[in-house]
């Protein structure tokens, strides 16, 4: 890797829109609208304004979320984020003072006879 | 360096833009529109047009690059595609196929 171990970094001044996708831990503090695929860990700052459908493993929200969410390990959305979203994952955390709207679902067993 | 790095296994298909230094070390396919410096490193791969202050490429361009101060092909770079830019610098070593346009 050329900068070393650098991280990988979305700054707060830059606009995607498309499909962003990836094997490497990454931080998005700018906007993003489109389609996330990551096969790693995915970090959404305060500053972070994402409208986007993302597969990641696992999440870290502290910012704005709108659109799907598939997530295979672990979500924490954190307080001050806002999301607005259908969120699918084993394990979800949501801190006091996040916001939060849409469905969750964590693919709980249900009992045969339900 | 603060801004966007773009890592060795991201690939983005679609427009970048912002006014953040971006470093391409993986892939990005579509256009970039940036009112910063752009510097695509080696591995780095762009297959897009790009609009930026200024270039540094030790990596792959295909595309054509406008820039407003600099372009700056490397010894490892490539480049296939128009240059426009006040100011072009291409070393020894580098690749490049297309048409240079240095603005008075």
């Amino acid at each position: 890797m050329a900068t070393g171990d650098s991280p990988c970094i979305i700054g707060k001044g830059t606009r995607i829109k498309g499909n962003l996708t990836g094997a490497e831990d990454l931080v998005i503090e700018g906007r993003l609208q489109g389609h996330i695929h990551m096969r790693s860990h995915l970090t959404l700052e305060e500053s972070a304004d994402v409208e986007a459908s993302i597969v990641a493993d696992a999440l870290t929200i502290r910012g704005k979320v709108r659109g799907s969410i598939q997530v295979s390990q672990v979500v924490n959305v954190a307080g001050g984020a806002a999301v607005q979203a259908d969120l699918k994952a084993p394990r979800v955390a949501i801190e006091p003072g996040a916001r939060f709207t849409g469905r969750i679902d964590m693919d709980v067993p249900l009992p045969v006879d339900l | 360096m603060a801004g966007t790095v773009l890592g060795t296994t991201i690939m983005v298909d679609g427009e970048i833009s912002g006014e953040d230094p971006v470093v391409v070390q993986g892939t990005v396919k579509g256009r970039v529109e940036l009112g910063a410096p752009l510097v695509v490193a080696e591995g780095g791969v762009v297959e897009a047009d790009v609009t930026t202050v200024s270039v540094e490429i030790a990596g792959s361009v295909t595309g054509n690059i406008q820039a407003r101060e600099r372009v700056e092909v490397r010894t490892d770079g490539r480049v296939v595609g128009d240059i426009k830019a006040p100011r072009i610098l291409i070393a020894d070593g580098a690749v490049f196929k297309g048409n240079v346009d240095v603005e008075g």
